[in-house]
């Protein structure tokens, strides 16, 4: 008996620390999935260990030291506990937003739930932050946070939007970061990007509202609850008065602006979790089924869909996280498990970038989950495992260069 | 193997159960939690009323085992041998009582699992959330998930402390309900220790881990005293000089109480 009740506590022991450290599934750590903006010939994207980081892909493709002319990166820490040391360190903050850029400054939120503004001048000369004369702030000012931000910031004119997980909608003045308004709490949390358009800032929200809000003065000027209160999962788009939205239920939901009227929904395979792209009255949307959907954006028929089952040498499909992005005359789709497309949009006929090294792998062997960036022709996307990759849609090459710096 | 058997068997039922249950329960995942534990109770009854009559028997023998500490405690390796011997006669499997628990391990894990994955407090929870879910409008419609359930956010630790007494506390009185006395000194402070560190054990857990799963512990504790009382009454807690271990014939026990 006293064997059996030693080995019984080794037993729930050995079950704690189980649960704590080997369980895969438990929370999953905040690592965030920053896409690309392309700006005057610089890549601007967070990294995965924390860094907004400005990238000369010419630079990189000549392997020159970073940084080299041009190139910089800023660590976004935050304070955090020592642990059982009592003392406070800090840790990299998970950046999910793709980076705004206006002229010199590069606009960030953090999951610290501060926003970030970067002169490029003044972090190429890796000066001190803030640099309040070439116009570099955070927000809020003092040491306090607003909620975690995962969803990317938005420059129009004189201001930027950022949403925030305490549910609210910030307005912030772009040279200085004082604060223009903050909305009332739309929802518990707000994850997803506004989409600003003319004098109004749209938002939807996981508990199933689209909202306008006055660009001048954060006030809402329109709402619009699902019937079914299903929340909604994506970002929203608008194009030509209508907003269209990703919800949980699968579906693919056009709105008509300032109306309550839901023109059509088309249901996917799964959830459409990227924002769609929407383009000459197409709507082009990524979906978790693995399968990208062009849909008419007037009626809400299927025009073609892209199975990447078909593609993928071991028959198997990947969720589309990202959003697709238009290269020219092609719609290029990144998927998941990091095989990427390139596809007419027109017929929805394309093919797989074949991955140079081995034609069985995928076409840049790691987890896409950010928003690929085109520019000069060259697709860039930001892989999980902090490398950032170029791809030659033409010519079919794709070249590699790690993101973590000496 | 985690994506073949654990995943589409254990946790996927689990998990979309658990959000559907939510989803009826006008979106309280905390009733939700409470309302799984009874179902998951309730699948373990079975094995809980085989530990339970086990612990009965366990409970029956007593008299006869202190007489066997008396006899043979100077002698370890000749009681151990005694006393298995007893247990064989009486058909009874001291290791019968541990099952139940060691079954239900795999059943916390995947609630863990699934309250940490339904609650996706993180944007990469919520994207591997998709990954598991049914395409049921029963689960859609519920998501996402409230965390907050009377003082608790289930998808974090408690730290009012009040969960880790309840937890703590429950699981003392259901030890202290089937933990024989001992004549033995040794014995008896094994089983004192025993008494004291699981629920502190627990209690510790309920500290580290999200106040959801610790929410099962404590209501699964609850129903475990319940179903505890139900066949052997109070047990060992209100021994003291006033309970009386009668062993029937035939291997068959009963407790009975003082005048």
């Amino acid at each position: 008996m006293k064997q059996t009740k030693i080995l019984f506590l080794i037993a729930v022991s050995l079950f704690g620390l189980v649960l704590a450290s080997c369980v895969p599934g438990g929370a999953q750590p905040a690592k965030g999935w920053s896409g690309i903006t392309s700006n005057n010939g610089t890549l601007y994207m967070g990294s995965m260990d924390g860094k907004i980081m400005a990238v000369n892909a010419s630079a990189r493709t000549q392997q020159l030291h970073f940084p080299a002319d041009g190139e910089w990166e800023y660590p976004i820490t935050a304070p955090s506990g020592g642990g059982l040391s009592c003392s406070q360190t800090s840790a990299s903050v998970a950046i999910y937003g793709t980076p705004a850029v206006d002229e010199a400054l590069v606009f960030i939120g953090g999951y610290n739930g501060k926003v970030y503004a970067l002169n490029t001048s003044a972090r190429s000369k890796n000066l001190d932050f803030p640099q309040m004369r070439d116009n570099e702030w955070f927000y809020p000012k003092t040491n306090e946070v607003i909620g975690a931000i995962v969803g990317s910031p938005v420059v129009s004119e004189d201001a930027i939007y950022v949403t925030s997980s305490d549910g609210k909608v910030y307005s912030l003045d772009k040279d200085f970061g004082d604060q223009r308004w903050e909305s009332d709490v739309l929802a518990k949390k707000l994850w997803s990007t506004p989409y600003v358009e003319g004098d109004k800032v749209y938002v939807s929200s996981f508990d199933g509202h689209l909202y306008a809000l006055s660009a001048e003065d954060g006030s809402i000027t329109w709402g619009f609850a699902s019937e079914s209160k299903i929340g909604f999962v994506s970002s929203p788009a608008v194009s030509n008065g209508v907003i269209f939205v990703g919800s949980f239920d699968r579906n693919l939901y056009a709105v008509k602006v300032e109306s309550n009227e839901t023109l059509w929904n088309f249901t996917g395979g799964n959830c459409f979790w990227a924002t769609p792209l929407v383009s000459s009255n197409v709507v082009y949307a990524g979906c978790l089924d693995g399968k990208v959907y062009a849909i008419d954006a007037g009626n809400g028929k299927e025009l073609w869909k892209f199975d990447t089952k078909s593609f993928d040498p071991k028959g198997k499909g990947s969720p589309i996280v990202s959003t697709p992005v238009l290269a020219g005359e092609s719609l290029v789709v990144a998927a998941e498990l990091g095989n990427v497309y390139v596809i007419n949009p027109e017929t929805g006929i394309g093919e797989r970038i074949k991955n140079p090294g081995n034609d069985n792998k995928p076409t840049i062997n790691a987890i896409v989950q950010a928003t690929p960036c085109v520019q000069e022709g060259i697709v860039y996307i930001r892989g999980q495992d902090n490398c950032l990759y170029a791809l030659d849609i033409e010519q079919g090459g794709v070249k590699k260069f790690p993101l973590v710096t000496e | 193997m985690v994506d073949l058997i654990w995943n589409p068997i254990i946790l996927n039922p689990m998990l979309n159960g658990l959000i559907a249950l939510t989803s009826v329960l006008g979106g309280s995942f905390g009733l939700a939690i409470i309302a799984l534990t009874f179902i998951v109770r309730l699948i373990l009854l079975p094995l809980t009323l085989k530990q339970l009559n086990s612990t009965k028997s366990l409970q029956g023998m007593q008299p006869k085992i202190q007489e066997l500490q008396k006899k043979h405690g100077k002698n370890q390796q000749k009681l151990q041998q005694e006393m298995m011997k007893l247990y064989k006669e009486a058909g009874v499997n001291p290791l019968g009582c541990l099952w139940p628990m060691l079954v239900q391990f795999p059943v916390w894990i995947a609630l863990y699992q699934s309250i940490m994955r339904a609650l996706a407090t993180t944007p990469e929870s919520l994207l591997d959330l998709f990954r598991h879910l049914y395409s049921w409008e029963v689960v859609t419609r519920a998501l996402p998930l409230d965390s907050h359930f009377l003082w608790l956010n289930l998808g974090v630790p408690d730290g009012t402390m009040i969960l880790a007494i309840i937890v703590g506390g429950s699981m003392w009185v259901q030890q202290k309900m089937v933990t024989a006395p001992s004549a033995d000194p040794r014995q008896k402070s094994m089983n004192s220790m025993m008494q004291l560190m699981m629920p502190f054990m627990f209690a510790f857990f309920t500290l580290m881990f999200p106040s959801g799963l610790a929410l099962f512990w404590a209501v699964s504790n609850v129903i475990g005293i319940v179903i505890q009382y139900w066949i052997t009454g109070w047990g060992y807690l209100r021994r003291g000089a006033s309970t009386q271990v009668v062993t029937k014939a035939g291997g068959q026990s009963g407790i009975t109480k003082r005048p």
